[in-house]
């Protein structure tokens, strides 16, 4: 932030250090606010519009570290003269953002590049470790946050939802069943559920 | 826009801060309670939120031919919650009378004593979002607690019926569920 100089305009006054509030539970959020070149923020508003309906939709959602994630571009901020577009991205993480960036940089890095290489000085991954350099430069720290699930992974939610649906399944199911018949559903529907149990 | 996927919302909000109350702001953010004593934990339909000060924009080194510097610190809220804005946001005012301490220190700020007031102020700092992706879309908060312990009881119920027969296997189960 600034004070105002001698025309009005702003100059930069020193920065106040905060640290932390993005975690809470084993949850970490990952928030970046980035300048977008001029010439592609039409380009990239379109690429977000469209991307819902694409395959390329699953790509980020493919991490199961992941619960929810935005992009919006900002154009404005109140009484402020910005000379940019701007991307603010919000994403959460099970544990420390650090710990995931490699499979950004190497499983989607056609993706993150197109996202962010529409900014300046991006450094196209891969290599992880530049681009784990350019998140901790803009990651935006303090503030507070909550999380309702601050203990369970996305995994464990995912699987949690799996068990629940075989589980309703199998109930139904076993209603009308022999106890030898249910004993051998009950070995069955361990099995299948081996992986979310 | 797509502030939607599945039944799931995000809200993003910008407030401009009051002059010189950045810091003030700032501390009171950070001690606010976590966890389930946070006073978002009152809204049950919240899955995530955040709140936090931008008071600079990073520049991002010689490349960038101008910089942006900012006359005002901006505090950022977001959402994202299962239902309508509308609702959340009478939730919000109603349950988190925190509102008063954060908002209040931002310019505008009409109060939580006039629901409609409240709701359009925290609407006209809404800034849509471009895309917003999530692997439980259609998933509530209540139905993560519901499924999270119905897969806890089945794992209790799996290691306490190891070696029982047939008959008493089905019997534990029809007690347990």
């Amino acid at each position: 932030m600034t004070e105002a100089g001698l025309a009005g305009r702003p100059v930069p006054r020193p920065r106040r250090v905060v640290t932390g509030g993005n975690t809470t539970g084993r949850m970490t959020a990952l928030t970046l606010f980035t300048p977008i070149r001029a010439p592609w923020v039409r380009l990239l508003r379109a690429a977000f519009r469209v991307a819902p309906h694409l395959p390329i939709r699953t790509h980020i959602i493919q991490f199961n570290f992941i619960k929810f994630v935005r992009w919006t571009v900002v154009d404005s901020l109140d009484d402020e003269q910005l000379r940019y577009s701007y991307l603010f991205f919000e994403s959460n993480f099970d544990g420390p953002w650090q710990h995931y960036i490699d499979a950004f940089a190497y499983v989607i890095p056609r993706d993150i590049r197109a996202v962010w290489g529409r900014g300046i000085d991006f450094p196209y991954p891969p290599p992880a470790e530049p681009l784990k350099a350019w998140i901790a430069r803009n990651s935006l720290e303090g503030g507070t946050y909550y999380c309702a699930h601050e203990e369970l992974s996305t995994r464990q939610i995912q699987s949690a939802i799996a068990v629940s649906e075989a589980f309703h399944v199998f109930e139904a199911e076993a209603a009308t069943m022999s106890a030898d018949q249910f004993a051998a559903a009950w070995e069955q529907f361990l099995s299948d559920q081996q992986a979310h149990l | 826009m797509s502030n939607r996927t599945g039944t799931a919302y995000a809200l993003t909000t910008f407030a401009r801060v009051q002059r010189h109350r950045e810091d003030e702001l700032e501390d009171y953010l950070a001690a606010l309670p976590r966890g389930s004593a946070s006073p978002l934990a009152r809204i049950g339909v919240l899955h995530l939120s955040r709140l936090h000060l931008v008071r600079e924009l990073v520049f991002q080194g010689p490349n960038q031919r101008h910089r942006d510097l900012l006359r005002h610190g901006h505090l950022v809220f977001t959402a994202t919650f299962n239902g309508e804005p509308g609702d959340f946001l009478e939730n919000l005012r109603t349950s988190v009378p925190e509102c008063d301490e954060w908002w209040g220190r931002c310019v505008g700020y009409p109060g939580r004593d006039d629901r409609g007031a409240f709701a359009a102020w925290v609407r006209s700092l809404q800034v849509d979002t471009s895309l917003f992706q999530s692997p439980i879309p259609t998933t509530t908060v209540e139905e993560v607690r519901e499924v999270t312990a119905l897969r806890e009881r089945v794992i209790d119920f799996a290691v306490a019926a190891q070696g029982l027969d047939a008959a008493s296997l089905q019997a534990r189960f029809r007690e347990s569920f």
